[in-house]
């Protein structure tokens, strides 16, 4: 027997023989990183492994997920694509502006971008939102995995010139990556005042979570634009 | 690609520092007659755009990097065939003292030890040899395997023949002080010719030894001295006692080289001399080990330690 329920706005947990997260395949009958298809009445479901995307942690982690079918999203740090991809499946009526910096990388998301028309792939540094200011439009949401030493800096710089005024901030925060001796609590602290109070906008930290037992020293960070 | 060229170009340049909004003006201006044809579009050109990028970005150095990783495959690999085949065909021939590719070509050629010719030096090894008898169809197969082997020996060549003459152009000034194949393996570990030559000089001495330097970071182990430029012979050949100070003399000039490579691509000779008086002068003024710590001082450092 299978069983679906929503847990929130285009996710899904489905239950056939175990639980597993899922999204409405926007590509029907294709795979993009070799998850599982589930077709339950006629619509076909993505599996979504929570182990190999943070905000797919962040949902099994309780985040108050802000994608809306028709919400237009910045996904900095888009890699080859497998969050982007069930980004890409949720907002199926938006628009995803995915910014990767690396070449190779992107050589690998080409593929899935020419797929999915609500994908908009950009190749360049998230930490210079004014080369990119021409394509992207003012955003609902702004996603960001970037593994940057300065990634609150980044997150402010781009919030500064794309976030709606109600938009919402999604963060993941490696610590290995601000810096490898350090205690990640410790680091985690700082970042979060960071997004506080560091830059222009400053943020509300509506939740920060660690992203155990899917990502070992990530804290998962959702905010909002401060008042 | 009109539009691609305008992405990317000064016209897109000037939209973004006046905050142009391009949605609106396109739609306004019947460039699109709807927001559902603009997303088209502009999912079209950022499609094109990213793939002339990513088809740029198969830089010279990039090219050299992937011909770096294949040779340490090739070198694994060989070497891994070379000890089996050694082992395979020690049981035919034990007293051959071949190995590697000297054995390869050998098996190549002969076979069976009893088709070696009495011209050859190995002819009465052969003949008084201790070896089982080699079958045909063991032999065919040894041979087709000594085969393969000879052949990844010839590739090894080739590849690294193609570094050495890419290296020269790639960065002349690196591969002048370092040799083609330590230049080429600094490019590599960096990421690229332009990482490499944004990096302090400090990194440059510690490449390769990551393992070494987060121990050092994360806990109270010594800093690594060099990382993989100890293959160069400056510092493999130098006294232990100068090597850090070697280390350190070469990573600068190496990364003064890799920049004037990066930013100008000419040759500089000079480098070589200064690079040598340095070293000269380390010599002069280290020319005895160091003294040990006595006894006395040294323990309540290692007290501090715990």
């Amino acid at each position: 027997m299978t069983e679906i329920r929503l847990l929130s706005e285009g996710i899904f947990e489905i239950t056939k023989d175990k639980k597993q997260l899922s999204t409405l395949n926007l590509d029907p009958g294709k795979v993009v990183y070799g998850e599982k298809l589930i077709s339950v009445e006629g619509a076909e479901y993505r599996t979504w492994d929570p182990r190999r995307s943070k905000l797919g942690a962040m949902v099994l982690k309780k985040f108050d997920i802000p994608l809306k079918r028709d919400s237009k999203v910045l996904y900095l740090g888009a890699a080859s694509g497998t969050t982007v991809s069930h980004v890409s499946d949720i907002v199926s009526e938006g628009a995803v502006y995915a910014v990767e910096f690396a070449p190779r990388s992107m050589r690998d998301f080409i593929g899935l971008a020419s797929r999915r028309k609500n994908i908009f792939p950009i190749l360049t540094d998230a930490g210079k939102p004014d080369s990119y200011a021409h394509i992207v439009e003012p955003v609902d949401i702004i996603f960001q995995d970037v593994a940057q030493p300065n990634q609150a800096e980044i997150a402010t710089r781009n919030a500064a010139r794309f976030l709606k005024r109600d938009g919402h901030l999604l963060l993941s925060i490696k610590a290995r990556s601000i810096d490898t001796a350090a205690s990640p609590k410790e680091i985690f602290k700082e970042e979060v005042k960071k997004l506080e109070q560091a830059f222009e906008p400053e943020f509300e930290i509506l939740t920060a979570r660690d992203l155990m037992p899917y990502h070992e020293d990530h804290l998962g960070v959702l905010a909002k634009l401060k008042e | 690609l009109p539009s691609v060229r305008f992405l990317l170009g000064t016209a897109g340049k000037i939209c973004r520092l006046n905050g142009f909004d391009l949605k609106t003006a396109a739609i306004e201006g019947g460039f699109a007659n709807s927001p559902s044809e603009y997303y088209s579009l502009l999912h079209e050109i950022t499609l094109e755009t990213v793939k002339l990028q990513v088809s740029k970005a198969l830089t010279p150095d990039q090219r050299v990097i992937q011909a770096v990783e294949a040779l340490d495959d090739i070198n694994e690999t060989t070497n891994s065939l070379s000890e089996r085949l050694f082992e395979w065909y020690g049981g035919y021939f034990p007293e051959s003292g071949l190995s590697g590719e000297t054995l390869a070509v050998f098996i190549t050629k002969y076979g069976s030890r009893e088709n070696i010719p009495p011209e050859d030096p190995l002819s009465l090894k052969a003949r008084d040899s201790m070896g089982a008898k080699l079958e045909v169809a063991d032999e065919a197969l040894l041979k087709g395997f000594a085969e393969s082997v000879c052949s990844l020996y010839e590739r090894r060549k080739q590849i690294e023949a193609y570094i050495e003459s890419s290296m020269e152009n790639l960065a002349p000034n690196l591969t002048m002080l370092a040799g083609p194949m330590l230049g080429a393996r600094l490019i590599s570990i960096a990421g690229s010719l332009e990482k490499l030559a944004a990096f302090p000089s400090s990194t440059i001495q510690v490449i390769g030894a990551s393992k070494a330097l987060f121990k050092h970071l994360r806990a109270r182990a010594p800093s690594p001295k060099h990382g993989i430029i100890y293959s160069h012979p400056l510092i493999n050949t130098s006294p232990w006692w100068m090597r850090g100070k070697v280390a350190r003399a070469l990573a600068a000039k190496l990364s003064l080289a890799a920049r004037i490579d990066f930013y100008s691509a000419k040759k500089n000779p000079s480098l070589e001399g200064e690079l040598e008086e340095k070293i000269r002068k380390i010599r002069e003024a280290n020319p005895r080990p160091p003294q040990k710590r006595q006894e006395g001082r040294a323990k309540p450092k290692k007290k501090r330690r715990k």
